[in-house]
């Protein structure tokens, strides 16, 4: 039990941490040129709609069995809410805080780092923590690849026709989603409230 | 009041029963059986028949012919036996049909009619190359090469009273590390890109020759029967006396081999399985 639970949590914390570490660069990038706009977040679109033994089928002959495909799998799907958030919250930083950056004498560089980021936090908070809950639930797919996770009493459930071990993972997935979007919640919470 | 009221349920009961729903689990055999359960009463009886193809597995078939969602689906006697019944497997083809078949009527109101003449088992699958180099022909012989060797099985095969922990114990089999518990389909495509070296599929999928696979021989004889044959609502029986007769027609109809080529039809020469279905009906029973 704790260690599908552990197994649980690592899925989703490394592969939410890789698709923020890709998946803010992207957003800013997406932000800044717009050419670039529609091709990354519409890929981003397209992998949401690739199911997901689907997608663990095409990923088998790269990274094979285990873990590593299923967090490959969940940073696919984890990074449109990151790009996107990111992307609306710097776009939506009002333009004349960051002409008044500019008149300051900032660099490009200083301008993304201490205005439009602390301004922007906020949104892309929401987007890590909408890309977290989201994951829990998909992570019990991982299962479906020996990747192990609360999935395995799912998997162990519907297979042999029993509902006791249905909830067994159903239930600490849905509990684990909520304690994730509290605890981000709280976090976002503190942040804006800090910048008031 | 309370006869008012049974008398609104019965013809509401009526009004629905026009049509037969047909359902099937998820995966092609499933799905081609229904279908051609379905076109076969449609032929015979001149009923409407829904399809409800690739429900999620025998728990989402079983629980929606209980609730009265489907009326008939494909079923494998050791499926039912074990897994539904939780009774311990048994050899004998006969009694677990038997039993199956008294037990479905009398505690669900479902009817187990003929069995359609294949036996659907387990087989444990290795790659073609690998077991001529170790000359393996049945599940004994594995015995020998298990120890450097990885295995991936689906959850039902783990998990079920005639599945890998019997096995293993009856033939010996210890493995290079605990066998990796994966979705079903996915152990065909990590066999063939080597990732594991022995999985357990169906002794009927097409998979077996498309992707150059042997079945080792069950020599021991451990794997219970699994005969295919419909189960219907008895409820639906009774009132149409031919769709009896009708799913009777198919009993001892198909056979091992007839099953795997219609399989691969399906799975390997991506043929649609309303037209399979549709050929194999106009061929067999015109």
């Amino acid at each position: 039990m704790w260690l599908l639970l552990g197994q649980h949590i690592g899925l989703v914390a490394i592969s939410t941490a890789i698709a923020a570490l890709i998946g803010l660069p992207l957003g800013v990038l997406v932000a800044r040129r717009a050419a670039w706009r529609r091709p990354v977040l519409g890929l981003a679109n397209v992998f949401q709609t690739i199911p997901s033994l689907a997608l663990f089928g095409l990923l088998i002959p790269v990274f094979g069995i285990g873990a590593w495909t299923a967090i490959s799998a969940l940073v696919v799907y984890a990074l449109l809410p990151i790009v996107r958030n990111t992307y609306v919250g710097i776009t939506g930083v009002d333009p004349a805080v960051r002409e008044a950056g500019r008149g300051m004498g900032m660099t490009e560089g200083e301008l993304l780092r201490l205005v439009e980021l602390p301004l922007a936090a906020g949104v892309i908070l929401t987007g890590v923590r909408i890309a977290t809950v989201v994951s829990v639930g998909i992570a019990t797919i991982a299962a479906a690849i020996g990747a192990g996770g609360l999935g395995v009493y799912i998997f162990r459930g519907v297979a042999t026709v029993d509902n006791t071990l249905i909830l067994a993972g159903a239930v600490p997935a849905a509990l684990l989603a909520l304690l994730a979007d509290a605890v981000l919640g709280f976090v976002e919470r503190r942040l804006v409230w800090r910048q008031r | 009041m309370k006869r008012v009221l049974l008398l609104a349920l019965v013809l509401s009961g009526c009004a629905k029963r026009d049509r037969i729903v047909v359902g099937a689990k998820n995966f092609t055999e499933s799905d081609l059986l229904a279908e051609i359960v379905a076109q076969h009463i449609e032929r015979r009886t001149g009923l409407p028949v829904e399809r409800r193809l690739h429900l999620g597995g025998t728990f989402v078939c079983d629980r929606a012919i209980k609730a009265g969602q489907i009326d008939l689906y494909v079923e494998y006697t050791g499926t039912a036996f074990t897994a539904i019944l939780k009774q311990s497997p048994i050899a004998d083809p006969d009694s677990v049909y038997r039993f199956v078949a008294a037990e479905y009527a009398s505690r669900f109101q479902l009817h187990w009619t003929a069995p359609l003449g294949f036996n659907n088992t387990f087989a444990v699958l290795v790659r073609h190359a690998d077991a001529q180099r170790f000359g393996l022909r049945s599940i004994a012989d594995l015995g020998r090469v298990a120890p450097r060797w990885k295995a991936g099985f689906g959850y039902e095969f783990l998990e079920r009273a005639d599945g890998f922990a019997g096995l293993a114990r009856l033939y010996g089999l210890t493995f290079s590390q605990p066998p990796t518990a994966m979705d079903l389909g996915l152990t065909y495509r990590a066999l063939a890109d080597r990732r594991v070296d022995v999985i357990a599929g169906n002794s009927t999928d097409g998979q077996i020759p498309a992707l150059d696979l042997v079945a080792l021989i069950d020599d021991r004889g451990y794997f219970p029967p699994y005969q295919a044959a419909p189960v219907v609502r008895a409820a639906v029986l009774e009132k149409n006396p031919a769709v009896r007769a009708a799913l009777a027609e198919l009993g001892g109809k198909i056979s091992d081999a007839e099953m795997r080529r219609l399989n691969a039809l399906a799975d390997v020469e991506h043929k649609d399985i309303t037209e399979i279905a549709r050929a194999w009906l106009a061929e067999r029973l015109p």
